[in-house]
């Protein structure tokens, strides 16, 4: 879900207050939360050969329609379900950006070179630092 | 070929040029630097390692990937890693432990990770060094500890290591334990009976008791089906027990007269006092049992590492910084996995990943001087109640409320439906996962 801009900002001040050793920022990058699926898609979505489906090179308006129906029900789910309703709009968007740049074939066949690079324009495209 | 790799194999980007455009990690990565096996500067900060498990091996690989200009070092103890995941199956037969053993080479060779097969026995925080078990003083600019977990053997009357590692096993670190369970669960007599003793709160595994206890079922089922589990619990409630009891209802009986597992709540007094070795029975509240086999799981606490390094607080676990899994007692160290206190998040082999991959982002941002960014976990862990029968439960997380606490409307365990497909959709996803996430781990 959506949070409004003014929620979050009140919501990230008062985290600073509580917290105050880290100045919290509004979001993760594409990339951090994307490697959090690495353990059913694969290491950065490239697992070809399983019933858990591969991201990497998905098409963001593909990545995008999946994880919205997921998240609202409409699609059937045996687990993406649960984990669609984790994250809001901005979110599913930074990973689809990234994702949609990870190379289509194996992990096991993918030089670290090949990953940097790939992870690395995945991560301009989701617009953030790099 | 992309724009940037043109340009690179051409050698007409200057090393300065380079690190203007595109950062210092992605130069490092060209393999500009030369022959030099390492992809690293030899001014490059040194991070150390210390345990190679789930935690300390997601940790090296992942921060490989936030930063290509720093050194890894790994110290572990054990040349190979035996995963206790599945090896529930182990005891009853599904799977080997051969097929449950990994090793450190790909991380070693595909990462540029240093592996050094060595015991920690301790650590100047001063001087920034950690000492081995053979006398190594190594040198770190930053530390990550994630050591598992110790067993406190003294919070039950009459049982003790020595006891534990040749009659009252738990099977909690996978190995000679686990097939000493199953020999015992092979030699329990016809009608014969097993115990299952969960641990008290917090500890590794939730699930792991009751996916054994259902192993264990299901074993008696097909081969000594006059046999029974009695599972005795200090909690009332544990992990997916909706789920769990319902798939025990369908598959074994449970709460019939012949079901064959048998569950007692600690408020009717499940809680083990004291264990008699000699006997094979243990004294609870509601009384004494004698079985075939007792598998008892002690409570727990923080790696003995963490112990010995001072990492951990009257709790017996390791309290953490929950945006980074910084120490909160010791600057610059870093503590992964089961031995921290990560409120809501279990101690899993998916919740120690987790945590490596966000810790790994924000001690590349540290040594960077970068801000760092908001910090995301996951956290899913599947059980088996049969071997075609799986069981879920699933969160993101995120820090709110100086909390580590599930995000958004994630967090649930397997709805419970009158759809036969769902258990077994289930049993297919956790067999492809445990594949998935050992290579996610060490490959
Ligand atoms: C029966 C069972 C089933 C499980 N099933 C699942 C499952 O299906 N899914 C799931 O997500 N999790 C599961 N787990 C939990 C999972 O195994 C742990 O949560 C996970 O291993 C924790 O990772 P860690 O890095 O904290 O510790 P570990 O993986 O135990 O790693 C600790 C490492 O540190 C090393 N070490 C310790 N002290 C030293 C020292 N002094 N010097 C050098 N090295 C040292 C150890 O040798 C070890 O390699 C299961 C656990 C059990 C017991
Ligand atoms: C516990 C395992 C698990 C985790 C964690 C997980 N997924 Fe999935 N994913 C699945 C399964 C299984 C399916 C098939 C649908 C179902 O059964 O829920 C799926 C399907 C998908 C699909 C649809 C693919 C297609 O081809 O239509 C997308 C997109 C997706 N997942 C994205 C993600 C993202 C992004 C994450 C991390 C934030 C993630 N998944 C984490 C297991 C998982």
């Amino acid at each position: 879900m959506q949070t409004s801009p003014l929620k979050t900002l009140i919501a990230a001040v008062s985290l600073m207050a509580a917290t105050h050793a880290h100045a919290e920022p509004q979001m993760a990058t594409g990339q951090a939360m994307a490697w959090q699926c690495a353990p059913c898609h694969g290491v950065n979505g490239q697992e070809f050969s399983e019933a858990m489906p591969p991201l990497a090179g998905m098409p963001v308006k593909q990545f995008m329609d999946a994880m919205l129906a997921y998240r609202e029900g409409t699609r059937p789910a045996v687990i993406m379900d649960r984990v669609a309703r984790g994250f809001t709009d901005e979110e599913l968007n930074a990973m689809a950006q990234w994702f949609a740049k990870q190379p289509i074939k194996p992990w096991e066949q993918t030089t670290l070179q090949e990953s940097l690079s790939a992870q690395q324009a995945g991560a301009q495209a989701a617009g953030e630092k790099q | 070929m992309s724009q940037f790799a043109q340009s690179l194999s051409n050698g007409k980007l200057g090393r300065r040029e380079l690190i203007k455009r595109f950062g210092i990690s992605a130069v490092a990565a060209s393999g500009l630097f030369g022959a030099s096996k390492n992809a690293y500067a030899k001014s490059a900060p040194h991070v150390v390692v210390l345990g190679g498990g789930v935690g300390g091996s997601t940790f090296a690989k992942y921060l490989r990937f936030a930063d290509s200009d720093v050194k890894i070092t790994i110290i572990e103890q054990y040349p190979e890693y035996i995963t206790c995941l599945r090896s529930n199956d182990v005891i009853v037969g599904y799977h080997t432990l051969d097929e449950l053993t990994f090793n450190l080479d790909t991380v070693q060779s595909k990462y540029q990770v240093n592996v050094i097969i060595d015991k920690a026995i301790g650590a100047d925080f001063d001087k920034k060094t950690v000492t081995t078990a053979k006398g190594q003083v190594i040198a770190y600019d930053k530390l990550v500890v994630s050591p598992g977990i110790d067993f406190k053997f003294e919070d039950y009357e009459g049982h003790s290591k020595e006891l534990a590692e040749t009659k009252i096993f738990h099977g909690y670190k996978a190995g000679p334990q686990t097939l000493a369970l199953r020999e015992q669960l092979l030699s329990v007599p016809k009608g014969g009976t097993a115990i299952i003793a969960p641990p008290q709160n917090p500890f590794r595994c939730p699930p792991g008791p009751y996916e054994r206890a259902s192993f264990f079922a299901e074993y008696f089922q097909k081969h000594n089906p006059t046999a029974k589990v009695i599972v005795l619990d200090p909690k009332d409630r544990f992990t997916k027990d909706g789920p769990f009891k319902k798939a025990w209802e369908r598959l074994y009986g449970y709460q019939t007269d012949n079901s064959l597992i048998e569950w007692v709540s600690g408020s009717d007094g499940g809680r083990v006092l004291s264990v008699d070795g000699k006997n094979n029975s243990v004294e609870t509240m509601a009384g004494t049992f004698k079985a075939d086999m007792i598998n008892l799981i002690p409570n727990q606490r923080a790696g003995k590492l963490a112990q010995i390094l001072g990492l951990t607080d009257a709790s017996g676990w390791c309290p953490i910084d929950r945006f980074t899994f910084e120490s909160s007692l010791q600057k610059e160290v870093y503590v992964l996995g089961d031995s921290t206190i990560a409120d809501a998040m279990p101690k899993s082999g998916y919740s120690a990943n987790s945590q490596a991959k966000v810790c790994a982002q924000a001690v590349a941002d540290t040594l960077r001087d970068r801000p760092l960014t908001k910090s995301v976990y996951a956290n899913v862990c599947y059980s088996l109640a049969g071997d075609n029968y799986g069981v879920s439960i699933a969160a993101i997380y995120e820090v709110r409320d100086g909390l580590i606490q599930p995000k958004g409307k994630s967090e649930g365990v397997s709805p419970i439906t009158d759809k036969p497909a769902q258990p077994i959709l289930e049993a297919v996803y956790q067999k492809n996962w445990q594949r998935e996430f050992v290579k996610d781990v060490f490959s």
